[in-house]
């Protein structure tokens, strides 16, 4: 896939860059091989897959128990994150407040990823209903990526799932992979993003047990990218005066499904 | 790497303290930034954020110890996600290593989210002169690339700009009618730039932080002109100085509520993402190469000097210039190098010579308020007395700068003042000759400049307080002392 690469790269060799720095550390210049260890090795890196197994269903057991308070928590600081969050109960009202999202923008084109969410509460056939033309961003064979593109390009609302959500930030977290577009949250001028329960964390700490023991369970396999979002788009690089939606979303909604 | 003007820091920032657009825009930091970090940490407490404060420091502390290692690891571990790992002495081999991947992938646009980095390299003119359109992303980097400037603050590089000069701007560059209406403008640069990020072969993004544990760059913005960077194009290119590498994922939780809040008092930005290798087979979109340029240029020197390596765990969140009192009345340009404020006044001389940069020392009132602000707790008011300290005694001929008549003051000084007897008889000396000595200046009661030859000198960046009537010593034995500190003040010790 990737280009070749005749002759030399310009750069420095590895070796001779890490000799470079271990002298200035002041380690002995005869240890020119592979690096060693810290000593006593930060413990961080120690913690492989049974610990990390341990601690993720203490952490289990704690999010469930906790529950309604978690996502009274998540709730409010997305909230403050610049989310517009909206709380419905079961499948049939969150297809009609993402019904009624859509129509309030008066969007003609929406895309929407291909996530399991989907299955569960299915939005198409509304939003048809009402004449939206709506894509669901999954590569078929061949070139299409480019014409996906353009047509999330053209979109009105980009419509998502979630892998997981921050109480303590009011984040979102999002994986792109197949089925799961990196530009349908961030092209379109609106992104509303539906979530479910059972996929609100606590904390960042949460997520990165997570996120490492996924990495280790998958044989040092992270995915290639992962994707904080905590409200729409924003800037203050002209006199510190905030404006929202410069390159992402000015605006975005969450419809948390209890 | 851009022109070194660390030497003209005396007479710039004379000039910008009489700029009154500046000062307007630097109220702007000290009310916005500062105070929303102030409020931020009172959110979370004052004890949990220095509980986060010492670990993350402590994690720097260690990362930097063990650096080689955690290097290694990044290397293998962005190797085995399909990415390249590309090591860079100094800006000219970091420069040559673009150009390389450009010129043989045949990159003919690249866009470019914000990376100080990139800055200290001087990429842009490099990649022009392969021919290639190089636009920078963030709003802030894009109006100061069309006018042609360098950034004046880590994380609002157009600071400086009113709205009104980048209405103008705007109108002489793109050729859009003149609106000095904020949000229009922010909608100009979303429309013109949304063609280029989907034109562009290349993407180039800086890193906040890259984890060795799992080989992931981590970036953290708010505009979503990095997650474009990093998708659309074909090719993505990270740069970032080696000292930026943390152990595992698990560390990224402190980084990631310290950076923000002292950046910019948000609890988190809108984004921050983390990209591990190329897009994989399955992925929907994603550029097909990732690599990941390593660069030195001059951070070994920092590490490889116990007195000053602590510089290198600075996460370039700016809080230090937002409530530094010297860089609110000089701003960034002052400071003459990529790097402004009180970490500027250590890492400039670092990377570009002390003897060029010995103002910047220099340029403190060593208050602290950097120190405090930090959240990797930097001492910088340490390292900048020990760089005025190799400034005046060092063994270095390369960093030693003082001048004889300058040591000379100095020790005369030190003379005078380190006994009673001699300071009394000096400042009465003092207080005669300023009465009588002819051509002294002074604007709001404050010597403009002295006239003795060794003074003058001294005066020609500072303003000197005139000795009032009576010292205080006078006072205290005249008026307010006790008959024991009469006794001490007139009997010595």
């Amino acid at each position: 896939m990737a280009a070749t690469d005749p002759g030399n790269i310009p750069g420095m060799d590895k070796t001779d860059f890490l000799r470079s720095v271990r002298e200035a550390l002041g380690r002995s210049p005869a240890n020119s091989g592979r690096a060693l260890p810290p000593a006593r090795p930060y413990h961080r890196l120690e913690e492989m897959l049974p610990q990390l197994e341990e601690w993720a269903a203490e952490m289990e057991t704690r999010l469930r128990e906790n529950r309604p308070q978690l996502l009274d928590r998540f709730t409010d600081m997305a909230g403050r994150g610049g989310w517009n969050v909206h709380r419905v109960s079961g499948v049939e009202s969150a297809i009609g407040c993402v019904d009624g999202l859509v129509g309030d923008i008066g969007a003609t084109q929406v895309v929407r990823s291909g996530q399991s969410v989907f299955d569960e509460v299915p939005v198409d056939t509304g939003l048809e209903w009402r004449g939206i033309e709506i894509t669901t961003i999954v590569r078929g064979e061949g070139s299409e990526r480019e014409q996906l593109r353009e047509i999330i390009r053209q979109a009105d609302v980009g419509l998502t799932g979630t892998d997981y959500a921050l109480a303590e930030t009011g984040s979102l977290v999002i994986l792109p992979r197949r089925g799961l577009s990196r530009l349908v949250s961030l092209v379109p001028p609106v992104h509303i993003a539906l979530v479910r329960p059972e996929e609100v964390l606590e904390s960042l700490h949460d997520l990165f047990l997570l996120r490492r023991l996924e990495y280790y369970r998958r044989g040092g396999e992270m995915g290639s990218y992962l994707n904080f979002i905590t409200g729409p788009s924003r800037t203050a690089d002209i006199e510190m005066t905030i404006v929202q939606g410069v390159h992402g979303p000015r605006s975005v909604h969450l419809v948390l499904i209890e | 790497m851009p022109e070194v003007k660390t030497g003209q820091f005396t007479t710039a920032s004379a000039a910008a303290m009489l700029d009154p657009q500046l000062r307007r825009a630097l109220d702007r930091v000290g009310v916005g930034f500062d105070v929303a970090r102030r409020n931020a940490i009172e959110e979370v407490t004052s004890e949990a954020w220095e509980e986060w404060r010492e670990e993350a420091r402590n994690i720097k502390i260690h990362t930097l110890d063990h650096l080689d290692y955690y290097l290694e690891l990044l290397h293998d571990n962005v190797t085995a996600a399909g990415g390249q790992v590309h090591f860079a002495a100094d800006a000219a081999e970091a420069n040559a290593i673009v150009g390389h991947l450009v010129q043989t992938r045949g990159v003919k646009v690249a866009t470019k989210s914000k990376s100080m980095v990139s800055e200290e390299l001087e990429l842009n003119p490099v990649l022009e002169s392969l021919g290639v359109d190089v636009y920078e992303t963030d709003l802030g980097e894009y109006i100061i690339q069309l006018a042609g400037e360098t950034p004046s603050h880590l994380v609002a590089p157009a600071l400086h700009k009113s709205k009104e000069d980048v209405a103008e701007l705007f109108t002489d560059k793109l050729g859009v009618p003149y609106d000095e209406d904020i949000e229009v403008m922010a909608a100009t640069a979303r429309v013109t730039l949304r063609d280029k990020f989907m034109e562009a072969d290349l993407g180039i993004s800086g890193a906040n932080f890259v984890v060795a544990e799992t080989g992931t760059l981590v970036i953290v913005t708010n505009e979503g002109n990095g997650r474009l960077c990093t998708s659309a194009p074909r090719i993505h290119i990270g740069i970032t100085g080696m000292e930026k590498v943390i152990p595992s994922m698990q560390d990224l939780a402190i980084f990631l509520r310290l950076l923000p809040r002292s950046a910019t008092g948000q609890r988190i930005s809108s984004y921050v993402s983390m990209i591990t290798g190329p897009r994989r087979e399955d992925d929907e979109d994603g550029p097909e190469e990732f690599h990941l340029v390593l660069v030195d240029n001059g951070r070994s020197r920092m590490l490889r000097d116990p007195k000053l390596r602590e510089a290198l765990y600075c996460i370039r969140c700016g809080a230090c210039l937002n409530i530094c009192p010297v860089y609110q009345r000089v701003g960034g340009h002052s400071y003459g190098w990529v790097y402004p404020g009180p970490i500027g006044a250590v890492v400039s001389p670092m990377l570009t010579g002390l003897k060029e940069a010995k103002a910047l020392p220099q340029a403190s009132s060593l208050c602290g308020a950097c120190r405090e602000a930090c959240p990797v707790k930097i001492n910088i008011p340490r390292m900048l007395l020990e760089l005025r300290h190799r400034t005046a005694e060092g063994e270095n001929p390369e960093e030693k700068a003082s001048s004889r008549s300058e040591r000379f003051m100095a020790g005369a000084y030190g003379w005078l003042m380190s006994d009673p007897g001699r300071m009394a008889f000096a400042s009465g000396i003092g207080r005669i000759a300023q009465q009588i000595m002819p051509g002294m200046p002074k604007r709001d009661g404050w010597i403009r400049k002295a006239p003795l030859p060794l003074l003058s000198k001294w005066t020609q960046a500072r303003d000197l307080p005139p000795l009032p009537p009576k010292s205080f010593r006078q006072i205290w034995r005249d008026e307010l002392g006790s008959d024991e500190a009469k006794e001490v003040d007139s009997g010595g010790h």
